[in-house]
């Protein structure tokens, strides 16, 4: 029985997944299986990953059902007692799951233990970003306003705290869930918010920036309407939860999601949204965007000289940005 | 004879009251020992004049009370103390405990004033011993029990749903806001919602069934048995309960009763509890409206005399002290005649 499980949620990512594996198959932890879950792809997909020939790879195959259904049937494959999540098109860091692994296993108490990320960009070359979340004293409010955790290529969960939010909706008779499948986005921070809200295992964080996550653009910021509309569905969802934390904290959570939409607007070059999104995340809680000037501030430049000078300007700023990275 | 001292501080009419009472009045408790029950105050328990051969707390856990606990075990170095863990769980520590090393240090300077710690439900207890708050050789778990003779005396509901009962305090522990969200969203005009009790949450909750004339509150019920009579099943969506008493009421009154799946109404599901999937208001109308539709309800198998885990519980629990009983096992075995 392996230690550790990293499942590989995989939809038609033949052109990525061998560099996301060979990330994998270089983990300095000696002790762990890969769980690569083929969500219906209709390209080499699964021949990738057979490809290997590695014994440490399993593939599971099923009708695509979307990114929290293969990470669900990921879990309900994995046999380790530490289970860590990577996309097909990002990648880990040698010793990221030796990390996690000693981080878990020196503090009972935490269920989630996840790093920072460095962004890359479609060829893998750093793209002078990174997430660089709080690590230590991570609460709920944390969690629903900032998520640490960041993306879904970054946690490393302890299979106990994942047990603690299995959940088994109507008409599902195969296995649980643990991700909600009706999302198609926000579905990870639901599942990170659920776990702070409803259990008391910890979420804390290790230093480094040990995943690298993969930034396509236009992939996800021509969906930002859809994003936006998730997270609203997630918050609805949860706050009969919680009801007195949700209007605790609701407004200004919401203020960042919409500075989080502002800059996946400016990434993708689109002036009126980033504008828009700005002036709606100032209206909702100016405080608590007040509360981080730095980044609040960039993002209110950038939007600025997107508008005022077009996308060469960012992306010459950002050129320069990568320079100054490598 | 061994005497067993129960020291409590919160004595309003509930869950630990009732339990207290039944602690001294069964007949198989009092073959064990004779049980005292003494009102302290949670901060300075060690009153004077205690002559007892165990002791057993059922006190909150809290900083300011923690002086009083060493005190009490400084006084009384040689004697058994017993904690019953009656207030924290898992569910409580999540919607409650904002510095969560703080709570733990807390309870686990406590515990370790303690010879054994009781949980009141298994999940609890696996709470408390996977957070490293009590170790193994240290934890018994022994559910509560209260007289339920009441419960089981009421005749068995006939014909399908149509009164949901939510019988408890009106805090935000209940879950109730969540209960008359999901009852709201059902159509049918002849079913209604009976909120018995009363608390800090009455006028929210009265708020949020204001224009369905279908939901009544009813007021705190003296007698929950009664209340309970006029009820086809009851609802229990906690978001933490240590043990849910109400739960192993209504099997003992052969009502169904849909739980949340929190703390240890996990427990009562394995005896028959109905789980809600998800502590959502979807999910909740969904487990409703099956409830009370068409298709009766599987006919709840009442409790089968559940005093007698409790009592088995607290006789192998005394029976690893050295020096109480005359023979080991001897008062297991008395336990057990009686149970039969």
């Amino acid at each position: 029985m392996p230690q550790a499980s990293i499942v590989v949620p995989a939809f038609n990512a033949a052109d990525t997944l061998g560099e996301t594996l060979r990330s994998l198959l270089a983990q300095t932890h000696p002790d762990f299986e890969i769980v690569v879950v083929d969500d219906g792809s209709t390209d080499r997909t699964v021949a990738v990953a057979r490809g290997f020939g590695d014994a440490r790879i399993r593939v599971v195959q099923q009708p695509n059902r979307g990114l929290a259904g293969a990470r669900n049937s990921g879990i309900a494959a994995a046999r380790g007692a530490f289970i860590g999540f990577c996309d097909a098109d990002d990648l880990w860091r040698p010793t990221k799951l030796a990390a996690h692994v000693a981080h878990l296993e020196a503090n009972p108490e935490i269920g989630l233990s996840y790093s920072g990320s460095e962004l890359i960009d479609a060829e893998g070359r750093p793209t002078g970003l990174a997430q660089r979340p709080r690590l230590q004293g991570v609460t709920p409010a944390h969690v629903f306003r900032r998520n640490p955790v960041g993306n879904g290529s970054a946690p490393v969960f302890r299979r106990a705290a994942l047990d603690a939010i299995a959940f088994r909706p109507e008409g599902e008779t195969r296995r649980d869930w643990w991700f909600d499948e009706r999302f198609r986005q926000s579905e990870d921070v639901e599942c990170w918010l659920r776990l702070a809200l409803t259990t008391d295992w910890d979420i804390a964080g290790i230093p480094g920036l040990l995943t690298r996550y993969r930034i396509v653009p236009g992939g996800l910021s021509a969906g930002t309407a859809r994003q936006e509309a998730s997270w609203e569905a997630m918050v609805t969802k949860l706050t009969p939860l919680a009801p007195a934390f949700f209007a605790r904290h609701a407004r200004a959570a919401r203020a960042f999601q919409q500075r989080y939409l502002a800059r996946r607007a400016v990434s993708s070059g689109n002036a009126s949204e980033a504008r828009s999104r700005m002036r709606a995340a100032l209206a909702t809680a100016p405080l608590a965007l007040a509360a981080e000037p730095a980044k609040t501030l960039t993002t209110l430049t950038a939007t600025a000289l997107l508008s005022l000078a077009g996308p060469a300007t960012i992306d010459a700023l950002r050129g320069l940005a990568r320079r100054r990275a490598a | 004879m061994t005497r067993i001292l129960h020291l409590v501080d919160d004595t309003n009419p509930g869950g630990v009251t009732r339990y207290l009472d039944f602690l001294r009045r069964d007949p198989g408790m009092a073959a064990l020992a004779s049980h005292e029950v003494r009102a302290v105050p949670r901060n300075r328990p060690c009153v004077a004049g205690i002559e007892a051969d165990v002791i057993v707390s059922h006190l909150a856990v809290t900083w300011r009370g923690l002086p009083g606990l060493m005190a009490l075990r400084a006084r009384h170095a040689g004697t058994p103390l017993i904690h019953v863990e009656h207030s924290y769980s898992e569910g409580f520590a999540a919607h409650n405990v904002r510095a969560r090393r703080r709570f733990r240090t807390l309870l686990r300077t406590a515990y370790a004033l303690f010879d054994r710690i009781v949980a009141v439900s298994h999940p609890q207890g696996d709470w408390l011993l996977g957070r490293g708050l009590v170790p193994a050789a240290q934890l018994s778990v022994i559910p509560p029990c209260v007289d339920l003779s009441a419960f089981a005396a009421l005749p068995a509901p006939q014909g399908p749903v149509r009164v949901i009962g939510a019988l408890g305090r009106f805090d935000r522990q209940k879950g109730f806001d969540l209960l008359i969200r999901a009852f709201r969203a059902l159509p049918q005009a002849d079913l209604r919602l009976e909120m018995i009790g009363d608390g800090p949450e009455r006028a929210a909750l009265e708020a949020l069934a204001q224009g369905d004339p279908r939901i009544r509150f009813a007021g705190f019920a003296d007698s929950p048995a009664q209340a309970m009579a006029a009820c086809d099943a009851l609802a229990m969506p906690s978001r933490w309960e240590p043990y849910g008493l109400v739960g192993a009421e209504a099997r003992a009154a052969g009502r169904p009763v849909l739980v949340s799946g929190v703390d240890g109404l996990r427990d009562q599901v394995e005896d028959g509890a109905i789980a809600v999937r998800e502590s959502t208001v979807d999910a909740w109308q969904e487990a409703l409206a099956t409830l009370t539709g068409p298709s009766l309800p599987p006919a709840a198998r009442r409790a089968e005399e559940p005093a007698t885990l409790t009592r088995l519980g607290w006789a192998a629990l005394l029976d690893g002290f050295d020096g109480l009983t005359d023979d080991a096992g001897s008062v297991t075995t008395e336990v057990s005649a009686v149970a039969a």
